[in-house]
């Protein structure tokens, strides 16, 4: 059974395609700094004949602790066929008010710990002959938000990450791919303003919002077999927000 | 097997598995000259990790990339020594 490593994946958007990914016979582990209730009564669904979701607790921005992170992965776990980079954080606010430590710490979590961990498990796909990569990115990362430029720039980032990497690592069978979601209903975007999401509906040309299950299929598509010839693309999910 | 078969052997799968055409092996060849680029290399250490359990390269002192075939089995046969 092909194993998936997803970040981020103990609620949200990355529960979401953990569980998905479990759906569509996949063996998932999950990394976050904690995990959830949600996870948890995932887990007791997924796992009830043989273990199918597990969950490994670490701090993604613990930049040097990545490489004994994937030798504990690959001693626990054999050969890891697929990485879905998912883990991210959302802060906002006016640029000019932010703190650079804040600053650095995003760029930090959103892109150097997907670059650094896509560097340790790609070793496994290179030796077992093949590979998946996603990337998580967003669609404010090509159309701008004002309040979310450095968390803009770090989705952009893994747009250009994508398409470099899946020049490289093409001919061993690897693909690396990106998914652009819209504003989802996730605890990243509590805090805005529910007149605010309706606006985001109504100027879209489905006239909703994307959901969970919606990216989460997308990731799975690029996952499986059926995506064998697709790589290097950004898969825009967002319900027709920026056409 | 031995660490010198190992990397021999996994230099031949390397090569059927990505089509290339490699030169006789043998200890002086310089790496560049061997018909592999640094994506085959890259995927001969991946293999090598798997089957030694050694990765000279990820060391914590910077190590310069072996310039031939000889220098890159003694690296690995001075890790498995350590
Ligand atoms: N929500 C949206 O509208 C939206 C839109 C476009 C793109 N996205 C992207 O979708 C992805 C998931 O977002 P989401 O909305 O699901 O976010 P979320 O609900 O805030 O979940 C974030 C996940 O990342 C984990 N995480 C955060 N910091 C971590 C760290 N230092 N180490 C390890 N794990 C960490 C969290 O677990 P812990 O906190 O326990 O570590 C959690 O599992 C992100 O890449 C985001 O940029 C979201």
């Amino acid at each position: 059974m092909y194993k998936i490593v997803v970040t981020g994946g103990s609620r949200g958007l990355g529960l979401g395609i953990a569980v998905r990914l479990v759906e569509a016979g996949y063996e998932v582990i999950a990394i976050a700094r904690k995990s959830t209730k949600e996870l948890v009564a995932a887990q007791e669904v997924a796992n009830r004949d043989t273990p199918r979701l597990h969950f490994r607790a670490f701090d993604l921005s613990d930049i040097d602790g990545i490489a004994a992170l994937v030798k504990q992965l690959r001693a626990e776990f054999g050969k890891v066929y697929g990485l879905v980079n998912n883990a991210a954080v959302g802060t906002s606010g006016i640029l000019s008010n932010a703190r650079v430590e804040q600053i650095q710490s995003q760029i930090q979590l959103n892109t150097v710990s997907p670059i650094v961990l896509s560097k340790f498990l790609l070793r496994s796909m290179m030796a077992g002959g093949g590979g998946r990569i996603v990337n998580v990115s967003s669609i404010v990362g090509f159309t701008g938000y004002s309040g979310l430029s450095v968390y803009s720039a770090t989705k952009a980032a893994m747009i250009g990450f994508t398409k470099s990497l899946a020049r490289e690592v093409g001919q061993l069978g690897i693909t690396v791919n990106s998914v652009a979601p819209g504003f989802l209903d996730t605890e990243m975007t509590s805090e805005m303003e529910q007149s605010h999401k309706d606006t985001i509906a109504r100027r879209s040309a489905l006239r909703r919002m994307p959901e969970v299950i919606d990216v989460a299929n997308a990731v799975e598509f690029l996952m499986g077999e059926k995506a064998r010839n697709i790589t290097g693309i950004v898969l825009t999910v967002d319900a027709g927000n920026t056409v | 097997m031995t660490v010198r078969s190992t990397i021999l052997s996994e230099i031949y799968k390397i090569a059927v598995a990505q089509k290339r055409d490699i030169s006789t092996l043998h200890d002086d060849l310089p790496l560049m000259d061997s018909g592999f680029d640094s994506l085959c290399f890259a995927v001969l250490v991946a293999h090598l990790e798997d089957d030694l359990g050694l990765d000279p390269f990820s060391s914590a002192e910077e190590i310069e990339f072996p310039v031939t075939l000889g220098d890159f089995i003694a690296l690995y046969e001075n890790a498995a020594r350590t």
